[in-house]
């Protein structure tokens, strides 16, 4: 029995903790290779056409799975990972879509509710139907599981130390050591959910363009918890999306600390959370005057026009430095 | 205090709770193309139609002097719960200084609603805030009852516009009316005016029936829907929406307890098969609708969702395997600021006649088999 685990959506948060488990138990386990435009048109194909670009990536990995021999997928129904929060519709409905989506493929879906007071969800509870599904006790799978668990918080420390998923990730994986950090002149603020940043497709590596520039990179997953909280306390109403809250939390964050220079928010097509709270940043930044830039990315964006805005963007806080203190910094 | 509301289906409700309790009402204008324009120009570009045409309307009725801006909240994940933050945060971004009241649950906090209630309940006492309160809900029904057998009398009429005539003047007889005996009256007397109307006599088999299901604002909203309720009638057809207001109510605002019966359940039961947990909007009703549709024999049910809605984005995605599974015509329409009458209308006019050439085929293989 094989496992697949597509490439898509929380993989980046989460995976450590998934495979660890799935590998403890004995399962095989099988992932995606990055996504390329021959998955993104599965996904097209398998998906409605206005729905946001996360989503039809996550159906195009999902059939590229099946293709390469997986017998099983692994799509768990992501509920809650906060109290009064929960995650997007799509989110929730995601293993109906699927489901519904392979229904002529010969294959079995693993859908845990995931329900955890906090964004650890290695509780049992979430996980207990998965160890009964592969014929195991309720200790050998409490047993995969604390093991798990103790990777991902690991591989968290190595995010909340300052380093991106895909560094803390190849590190955990033991592909590389982890990078060395160098102060720059310049730091930015990335907003954008882990599955628009680190998919290569959707955000053309934005994190390496941005370190080809020659400035610091702060993403939300980088920021402790506590710190998050805080600014999501001050609200009125909070967003209702836990990852969405994550990031205008870091947003607001980012407005309110002195180091950072400027905002970029990387957004999909159609992302419907994104829409509000972008608008938010874009109001509230400018009583900050801070540089805030939405980039907007669909299926058809071209590499130039990402790489354009980036040197613009940069460039600018560079001029805005020479202005105030009349000194060239690079 | 100037009070206005957001305009969605019978606003003749909210102008009159807000008349009995005393405030001085601003009647929203029905959306229209500047409405729209309105929204647009202001609101998100990635949010969704309702968001748009509800700021477009906030900023007319800003306009027209008011002050307060009374809507409802939400507590998600579908993203109406959030439009009044961002509305207010735009609003006050544009210099306007007209406060929006968002009338939420329990949820944000006892102390929090309590000061809400207490802003529109003004210098009423909690007594008379009740009473008015059943004197709405019991005009919500009673309309609603009217509305639901005007949408099938529209496809029967003998003279076009009959019943539109007849709906105009129905408000105008409620309008009138504020206390229970008089809306006992007002609707006898609309059952009335009702029963008067030339209908053209037709048989049970030839009757075509559509379902409108979907997110509850282009649903209920014929400005934005583009009168579809009424071009279906006019095509024939008779229609029933999944969301009328006395059933909103009596879903979010009356207790378990005092409900007459479990209808919300029942059709949450339904769509269950599809969607396995509530996703928020109204997702998982619409699979519940179209299932309680075809129980009951309708021929075909049109689906309708603001572009880009997050649950009803996954009801469209599954919606191939609900028709087949359920051997139910659905047409889904996406509305937005840029959907056009003739492209919709064609639309429906060919779904119309593939459910109606299903229909004959299929009697016609009843008379078949009857002949044999």
């Amino acid at each position: 029995m094989r496992v697949g685990i597509p490439r898509a959506l929380l993989y980046w948060y989460y995976i450590p903790l998934w495979e660890t488990f799935f590998k403890e138990l004995g399962v095989e386990v099988i992932t995606t290779p990055p996504t390329t435009k021959g998955i993104i048109n599965k996904g097209i194909k398998h998906s409605v056409p206005e729905i946001c670009l996360p989503i039809k990536i996550y159906m195009g990995h999902v059939f590229e799975l099946l293709d390469r021999g997986a017998d099983c997928l692994f799509i768990p129904r992501m509920v809650s990972i906060k109290k009064m929060t929960t995650f997007c519709p799509k989110f929730l409905g995601m293993p109906d879509m699927v489901r519904f989506a392979v229904e002529d493929r010969n294959c079995r879906i693993l859908s845990p509710h995931i329900k955890a007071p906090t964004e650890n969800i290695a509780r049992l509870s979430n996980f207990i139907e998965i160890g009964e599904f592969f014929n195991k006790d309720k200790k050998t799978t409490a047993r995969a599981l604390k093991r798990a668990e103790k990777v991902w918080l690991k591989y968290r420390s190595l995010n909340m130390q300052g380093y991106t998923c895909a560094e803390a990730l190849d590190y955990i994986n033991g592909k590389a050591p982890l990078p060395v950090k160098e102060k720059k002149d310049v730091t930015i603020g990335l907003m954008g959910y882990v599955y628009n940043i680190y998919d290569s497709f959707i955000s053309m590596d934005v994190l390496t363009k941005l370190k080809n520039l020659d400035v610091n990179v702060l993403t939300f997953e980088m920021i402790k918890p506590k710190t998050l909280n805080a600014p999501i306390k001050k609200l009125n109403k909070a967003l209702f999306w836990d990852f969405s809250n994550k990031i205008f939390a870091a947003g607001m964050h980012f407005l309110d600390n002195p180091n950072i220079d400027g905002i970029i928010h990387v957004t999909a097509f159609n992302c419907g959370p994104d829409s509000f709270l972008g608008k938010l940043m874009e109001i509230k930044s400018e009583a900050c005057k801070k540089p805030f830039m939405t980039i907007r990315v669909d299926e058809h964006t071209g590499e130039s026009h990402m790489n354009t805005r980036l040197e613009a963007f940069i460039d600018m806080l560079r001029r805005r430095d020479f202005v105030k203190t009349g000194e060239v910094t690079s | 205090m100037k009070v206005s509301f957001p305009y969605m289906g019978n606003v003749h409700h909210y102008y009159k709770l807000m008349k009995l309790l005393g405030h001085e009402v601003i009647m929203p204008p029905r959306p229209s193309q500047r409405t729209v324009d309105l929204g647009v120009k202001y609101a998100p570009e990635f949010a969704c139609f309702p968001m748009k045409v509800m700021l477009g309307t906030y900023l007319e009725v800003i306009e027209m002097g008011a002050e307060v801006i009374v809507s409802s909240g939400g507590k998600g994940p579908c993203r109406a719960g959030y439009y009044g933050e961002t509305q207010r945060a735009i609003l006050k971004s544009l210099g306007h200084d007209a406060q929006l009241i968002i009338v939420d649950g329990p949820y944000i906090g006892i102390r929090k609603l309590l000061k809400i209630i207490s802003i529109i309940k003004g210098k009423n006492s909690w007594r008379r805030l009740f009473q008015i309160g059943t004197i709405i809900y019991q005009q919500m029904k009673y309309m609603d009852e009217l509305e639901k057998q005007i949408q099938i009398m529209k496809a029967h009429e003998v003279r076009r516009g009959d019943c539109q005539r007849a709906w105009n003047k129905i408000v105008e007889i409620f309008d009138k009316e504020d206390t229970k005996e008089g809306l006992d009256k007002a609707y006898k007397l609309s059952k009335e005016l009702l029963s008067s109307i030339p209908l053209h006599p037709v048989e049970d088999h030839q009757r075509i029936k559509v379902g409108i299901v979907g997110e509850i604002y282009v649903v209920m909203e014929p400005s934005v829907n583009l009168n579809l309720e009424d071009f279906l009638g006019s095509r024939g057809v008779e229609t029933e929406r999944s969301h009328y207001i006395s059933e909103w109510v009596e879903a979010n605002l009356i207790p378990k307890s005092y409900r007459k019966d479990d209808f919300h359940e029942r059709i949450q039961q339904k769509g269950e098969r599809f969607i396995e947990i509530p996703i928020g909007g109204h997702a998982k009703e619409t699979m519940g609708h179209i299932v309680d549709y075809k129980e009951r024999g309708f021929d075909g049910v049109i689906h309708l969702m603001p572009f880009g809605c997050l649950p009803e984005l996954v009801s469209q995605s599954i919606m191939p395997s609900v028709m087949k599974d359920l051997d139910m015509p659905v047409l889904t329409l996406a509305i937005d600021e840029q959907t056009a009458e003739a492209n919709v209308y064609t639309r429906v006019e060919a779904f119309i006649d593939l459910i109606k050439a299903k229909k004959f085929e299929h009697n016609i293989k009843k008379e078949e088999v009857a002949f044999v």
